[in-house]
């Protein structure tokens, strides 16, 4: 290890799922015809005045709850301003001294047990224009312009890459889960920029801050961080002296390129906003913006680990929130929460992966899938009957029992049938047999296969493998 | 020539009623009148071919209320759609919006006829129309003087006579200071009484919509129409609109009237001073209190105002930088010799050395130490003249220190037109309602103006006394009309 310390801090941009923007009228949607989806306010029209959308006041609301911030209840918006092109009034409404939320936290698990990821402030704040260049020629799409966003802007208290990153899946999780954003960062639903210093180990003060932006995954983060590192750990090395930088993460260097030098600090001019009056929120307001919050994650693997899922399929599960949103709908039944983990996770998951589809437009119904489930513990279906018949419970609106008759499965949970065929194997074997009594056990495996080669896989192999055992000690 | 133009809007309106006029003959005298005082320099753009085809449009329906086929005029800092909206700047010459703001649908809902947009100070920033882009408007009691401002295009329009009514703005007395210099009605309403949507913004704490006409009664009818709370301004008012013609003519009697202390200090010219005190005894003759009252701040109201307004207008301004509309210099070379070529050119003077002082003034710790002061202070000054209503029914004042000074005079000390101003800022500062009505004239016969300053919401009060000092004092107000 180096003798520097790295110091991390995040702000994180997340688009506010809603179905208007957050000043204007026009919708807030992805993916739209440029220019399809604004109006006079998002062009910054002369004469034109913000209006606000409640739907991104109630989402804020949710989201200082779910980061443990201090919710303002008395709170504004203010100007920065600054010119850009894709800035279209010049200024940007955001929130600058009465920020939504404040002092939160997020908890990670890092590979050194938990941590708490503090969270300096949240604010709310209009999404500039998407500019994109061609040539000499830039182009201005304003569907963005206006779209609502939440910032949140972590404390400088991560260390590693691996803390930066965990925070980023949590937070990710958080706000997916809470249906505030889709926190998609291939579409740009969440971006983030993030101040890397170093310092060496004993020293009091921070080092000099670079600012990374444009990094478009988590992954990439972490590999930013990583690299950001490495150069500020060579540069001080050498004897230089680093220098405030704005720097973006390239996809195809798989590094940090330098951007800007800062240099001086920016003067956004920030002032109440006059066009927009107070926000005093109500309680009233409040417990309705919580009031529709889902379960979290967190509440779910608690009750996951309590059902005896392991945490492999926890996360895995978690992972996928159709898979557990389904799973969550059997909160009230007994069924085994393992077996369906298994079930949902691999042969559903793989056949709905398989064919482009999700669980809510299969013919899945709640009482076929606790037959299913039933009859796999109690062993009237194997493993290797699911996988056969499964598109059939998946495709058709038919029981299970009707699919099980259609598609010939016997019941041979019949013990009588299973001591039949484990006799006729035996008699046919009997070197095998012998080899057994010698104490081989691959004679055992062997034996089983022959089984259930007879029974065509289709008897339950717990009990076979039991009979089996029993029938040789007899002779 | 028959004159219907100088008849009363109730009046126009019988003839309509028993189709005696159309709203196409009417248009004709006001284009007429427009050409024969074209020296007035009042209109920025005349909408002659539109407005004819709103007439035979109007024409074919019933007649409506009492605006119904009225002609109007609009300040060119208001959009409206498919006519171009200047705002007296070279940075918007060939500005044409895509809607209109919502006191112009109103306008058009009522059936009114817009006729042309008004000549004014560039962005409204200015007391004499002179900034504008277009040349000043002249006052047509005599055409080598001011107008005042920024109004002043209405103003000249309204005292010329050339239609009845106009919309005009006010941020720091430019609805009032020019409608004192050139003897007219003109409204400044309560802050959030008229939506300020489409209303190219200048300080958008201060400004306000309001109505610019030849009488009290037809400024109340004005502000019926225009009035209202508006879904696209935040902080347009919800409260209900009465109507402001309601108290007119009631006599006036037992009123408690102050006299903010400082605005009749010696400010005042002798001139405006004589006509105010006349003002005075007749309200006193007629079993009216009048007293002086303290309103804290009054004093500092220039230096507040200027801190506030043009820290406003800093942030307001930069839309206009070339890219998406309005003017846009040749061939830069770079996104930020776009941005500066295109302001420089673009804007006035008076414009950019506003836009400067207001940057400045917001700029790093700057605006915690001024404009987050001069809000606070605002906020005590407000209260303050909230308290003197709780004693007084109305306040009232002189509008202006002076009447109208020539044209070119103030270019010279630019200082001179914002002090000028101490006795209308207040109210923008305190968002109240206030008005100026025509109370008379100096030796050399240009006309001298009064304020009627109200409570929050007293604008039909503030219509009754004026209405009735319109009728006591019987000035004869038709010498722009030549």
């Amino acid at each position: 290890m180096t003798k520097y310390e790295a110091t991390i801090g995040i702000e994180v941009h997340v688009e506010v799922k809603t179905k208007s923007k957050i000043f204007s009228s026009s919708e807030n949607g992805y993916g739209k015809d440029a220019n399809s989806s604004c109006t006079v306010v998002d062009l910054g029209y002369p004469g034109t005045l913000p209006t606000l959308n409640e739907e991104v006041i109630l989402q804020g609301i949710r989201a200082v709850h779910l980061t443990h911030c201090t919710l303002t209840r008395k709170m504004h918006f203010d100007r920065k301003n600054y010119f850009y092109p894709d800035n279209p009034k010049n200024y940007q409404i955001t929130q600058n001294r009465t920020p939504i939320g404040q002092n939160g936290y997020l908890e990670i698990e890092t590979s050194e047990g938990p941590k708490k990821i503090e969270i300096l402030e949240m604010h709310l704040e209009e999404d500039t224009c998407k500019s994109s260049h061609k040539g000499r020629v830039s182009l201005l799409d304003f569907n963005r312009a206006g779209v609502p966003l939440i910032e949140i802007v972590s404390k400088p208290c991560m260390h590693t890459k691996e803390e930066a990153m965990l925070y980023l899946e949590k937070l990710k999780e958080t706000f997916f889960y809470g249906n505030i954003s889709d926190c998609k960062m291939e579409e740009g639903s969440m971006r983030c920029d993030v101040n890397v210093s170093i310092a060496p180990k004993e020293s009091k003060t921070l080092g000099v801050k670079c600012e990374i932006k444009n990094i478009g995954s988590i992954r990439n983060v972490g590999i930013a961080i990583e690299k950001e590192i490495a150069r500020q750990e060579e540069v001080l090395e050498q004897g230089q002296v680093l220098k405030e930088q704005t720097r973006r993460f390239d996809d195809q260097l798989n590094d940090t390129v330098l951007m800007r030098v800062k240099e001086t600090g920016n003067d956004y001019r920030y002032f109440p906003e006059p066009d927009i009056p107070f926000v005093f929120l109500e309680e009233e307001q409040i417990q309705e913006a919580l009031a529709t919050l889902p379960m979290m994650p967190d509440e779910r693997r608690i009750l996951y680990q309590k059902k005896g899922m392991s945490k492999l399929h926890i996360e895995k599960i978690l992972a996928n929130r159709s898979l557990s949103d389904y799973l969550n709908t059997f909160l009230d039944t007994n069924i085994n929460f393992v077996t369906a983990a298994n079930l949902l996770l691999g042969d559903i998951s793989s056949y709905l992966n398989k064919n482009f589809k999700k669980l809510e437009q299969t013919k899945l119904t709640r009482e076929k899938f606790i037959d299913l489930l039933q009859k796999l513990e109690e062993g009237a279906l194997s493993n290797k009957n699911v996988k056969e018949i499964l598109e059939d419970v998946l495709e058709k609106e038919i029981s299970i029992p009707e699919i099980m008759k259609e598609k010939k499965i016997q019941n041979i949970t019949d013990v009588s049938f299973v001591e039949e065929i484990i006799q006729k194997v035996l008699d046919e074997n009997t070197q095998s047999v012998l080899d057994y009594k010698e104490g081989k056990d691959r004679a055992l495996k062997y034996l089983m296969g022959q089984v259930m080669k007879e029974t065509k896989g289709a008897v339950n192999p717990k009990i076979a493998n039991e009979k089996l055992v029993e029938y040789l000690q007899k002779r | 020539m028959s004159k219907y133009l100088d008849l009363t809007i109730p009046e126009i309106h019988e003839l309509y009623v028993k189709k005696e006029l159309t709203p196409s003959i009417l248009l004709e005298e006001v284009f007429e009148r427009i050409k024969a005082r074209k020296s007035l320099n009042c209109l920025i753009t005349c909408c002659q071919e539109e407005a004819l085809e709103r007439a035979r449009e109007l024409e074919k329906e019933e007649v409506g209320g009492l605006l119904w086929g009225i002609p109007i005029l609009i300040k060119d800092n208001i959009v409206t759609k498919g006519i171009r909206t200047t705002c007296a700047s070279k940075m918007l010459e060939n500005f044409i919006p895509i809607y209109d703001a919502f006191v112009v649908e109103k306008i058009k809902k009522a059936g009114m006829i817009l006729v042309g947009k008004t000549n004014m100070d560039e962005f409204a920033m200015g007391s004499t129309s002179e900034t504008s882009y277009f040349g000043p408007p002249k006052n047509p009691w005599n055409e080598a003087y001011i107008t005042g401002g920024s109004s002043g295009g209405n103003a000249s329009a309204i005292a010329a006579r050339i239609v009845p009514l106009s919309i005009g703005s006010d941020t720091g007395g430019s609805i009032r200071q020019p409608a004192s210099y050139t003897g007219i009605v003109g409204m400044k309403p309560t802050y959030g009484r008229v939506s300020r949507y489409g209303l190219i913004a200048f300080a958008s704490s201060l400004d306000q919509i309001g109505p610019m006409t030849r009488t009290v009664y037809e400024n109340a009818l004005l502000l019926n129409a225009i009035a209202g709370k508006d879904q696209n301004d935040l902080t347009s008012s919800s409260k209900e609109v009465e109507d402001y013609t309601a108290l007119i003519g009631k006599d006036v009697r037992d009123l408690k009237i102050g006299i903010p202390s400082y605005l009749v200090s010696d400010v005042v010219s002798k001139e405006v001073s004589e006509v105010f005190n006349h003002v005075v005894n007749l309200l006193k003759k007629n079993g009216n209190t009048v007293e002086l009252v303290d309103i804290s701040y009054l004093k500092h109201a220039v230096s507040l105002y200027q801190i506030i307004a043009m820290g406003e207008a800093s942030s307001n301004l930069a839309r206009f930088d070339g890219v998406r509309y309005g003017y846009r210099t040749e061939n830069p070379e770079t996104i930020d010799a776009l941005y500066e070529k295109t302001r420089s050119e673009g804007f006035g003077e008076e414009v950019k050395s506003r836009i400067m002082v207001g940057s400045s003034l917001l700029s790093g710790k700057n605006a915690k130490l001024y404009y987050d002061k001069a809000l606070s202070i605002r906020d005590d000054m407000r209260e303050s003249f909230l308290a003197s209503f709780q004693k007084y029914d109305l306040l009232i004042a002189p509008t202006t220190t002076t009447p109208a000074y020539q044209l070119g005079e103030v270019m010279k000390d630019p200082l001179k037109t914002f002090m000028d101003d101490i006795l209308v800022i207040p109210a923008n500062m305190a968002g109240l309602p206030a008005m100026n009505l025509p109370a008379g004239f100096n030796q050399n016969h240009l006309p001298i103006g009064m304020q009627i300053i109200g409570a929050p919401f007293g604008e039909a009060k503030m219509y009754q006394l004026a209405s009735f000092l319109e009728k006591e004092l019987n000035l004869d107000l038709e010498g722009g009309r030549k």
